[in-house]
C-alpha cells in the first residue's frame, strides 16, 4: 500500500522540482523547502507567491490556511497518540501528511495500533518526496510542460480518492455540497486560499447542524 | 522590504516550517485540553473531510478539460476499485491523453 503511493510521491515530488525551476526558485529554496516544509500544497501555493519582494505576510497566511488541515489530521491521531509522552507524540507528527494520515487513520480504523504505520509511512514519503524534488530541479530544463505528462493532476487526484475511498457516506452527501459551494463561493468572491478554512468550517457546521442519530450508527 | 533576496525567502521559508509543523503539534495540544465529545467528535470529522472538498472544488471548476476529466476518472476508479494506485494513474493517463490529442 505504502510502496506505490511513494512512487507517486516520487513523481510528485519531480513535479514541484520541475515547477519550482520554472518559477525561478534557486535549488537551495527548493530543496530546503521539500526538506523542511514537506507539504506538497502549500508548497505548490508557495511557487505562485514566490516573486520579488516576497509577499511574507501572504505567504503566512496561506501557509497557515493550508495548514488548519493538518491540525485537524493531528487532532484526529489524539485518541491513538495520547498514551505517549508529550515529547514523543511530538516527534510522531514531523513527517505527518495528507497520505501517510489517511493511510494511517484507514488501518486504524481496521484495528490497527502499531503506531509504526504512521511513522514508518511518513518516513517513506518524506524520502520519497526529497528525491522526487531533487531529480525534478536537476531535470528541470528538460520538461518544459509537466502538465503534458499529467504531472499536476496528481494532487487533485491523489486528494479526491482519499475522499471518495476513505469514507463516502451518504449522511456525508450534505456537508460536503455546502462545503464545495461555500469553498467556491469564496474563492470567487473573497482574498485567495481563504475558502479553504471557509468551506472546512462550513462542512463541519452543517454535519453539526443535521440529527445527531444520522450519524448514530455509524460513529467510530 | 530592503532586505537582500536570500535573507528574504531564508525568512519564508523558516516561516513555513514554523507553520507546517506548528500545525501538527497544535492540533495535539488542542485536543488534550478537549473533552471528545460526540458534537466535537463529528465536527472534527465532517471539517477534515470537508477540508479536502474545499480543495479540489476549485481546482475542478477551474481546471482545464484534462484536469476535469482525471478527476472523474479518478474518483470513478476510487468508488469501483478501492485502489489509490490505480486511481492515481487513470487520472494521471486521462489529463496527458486529453492534453496530447484532444487540445
Amino acid at each position: 500500500m505504502m510502496l506505490p503511493l511513494a512512487a507517486f510521491t516520487v513523481a510528485f515530488g519531480l513535479a514541484f522540482g520541475v515547477a519550482a525551476a520554472h518559477q525561478g526558485l534557486s535549488h537551495w529554496e527548493a530543496m530546503s523547502m521539500s526538506l523542511f516544509v514537506f507539504a506538497a500544497p502549500s508548497q505548490f501555493a508557495a511557487l505562485e507567491l514566490w516573486d520579488s519582494p516576497l509577499p511574507i505576510l501572504a505567504l503566512a497566511a496561506i501557509t497557515m490556511a493550508i495548514h488548519t488541515r493538518h491540525m485537524l489530521m493531528s487532532a484526529a491521531l489524539y485518541p491513538w497518540l495520547k498514551l505517549l509522552s508529550k515529547r514523543q507524540q511530538f516527534a510522531m507528527v514531523i513527517f505527518l501528511t495528507d497520505s501517510s494520515w489517511a493511510m494511517a487513520m484507514a488501518e486504524y480504523h481496521r484495528g490497527e495500533r502499531n503506531l509504526g504505520i504512521l511513522l514508518g509511512g511518513g518516513i517513506a514519503l518524506w524520502c520519497a518526496w526529497v528525491v522526487g524534488t531533487a531529480i525534478g530541479l536537476a531535470f528541470g530544463g528538460e520538461i518544459t510542460e509537466p502538465e503534458r505528462y499529467g504531472l499536476d493532476v496528481i494532487m487533485l487526484c491523489f486528494l479526491l480518492m482519499i475522499v471518495v475511498g476513505g469514507n463516502s457516506r451518504a449522511v456525508m452527501a450534505l456537508p460536503w455540497l455546502a462545503s464545495a459551494l461555500s469553498a467556491l463561493m469564496a474563492y470567487w468572491w473573497l482574498p485567495p486560499y481563504l475558502h479553504v478554512v471557509i468551506g472546512a468550517l462550513v462542512g463541519g457546521v452543517v454535519a453539526l447542524l443535521l440529527p445527531g442519530r444520522w450519524f448514530g450508527a455509524v460513529t467510530s | 522590504m530592503n532586505t537582500s533576496p536570500t535573507l528574504q525567502s531564508l525568512l519564508a521559508i523558516t516561516l513555513m516550517v514554523v507553520i507546517a509543523y506548528g500545525s501538527r503539534v497544535l492540533g495535539l495540544l488542542v485536543m488534550s485540553h478537549i473533552p471528545l465529545g460526540p458534537n466535537v467528535r463529528r465536527f472534527v470529522d465532517a471539517m477534515s473531510s470537508s477540508v479536502l472538498i474545499a480543495v479540489i472544488t476549485p481546482m475542478v471548476v477551474h481546471g482545464d478539460g484534462g484536469a476535469r476529466l482525471a478527476a472523474i476518472a479518478a474518483g470513478t476508479v476510487a468508488i469501483v476499485l478501492r485502489s489509490p494506485l490505480a486511481s492515481i494513474g487513470v487520472g494521471m493517463a486521462c489529463a496527458a491523453f486529453w492534453r496530447w490529442w484532444l487540445v
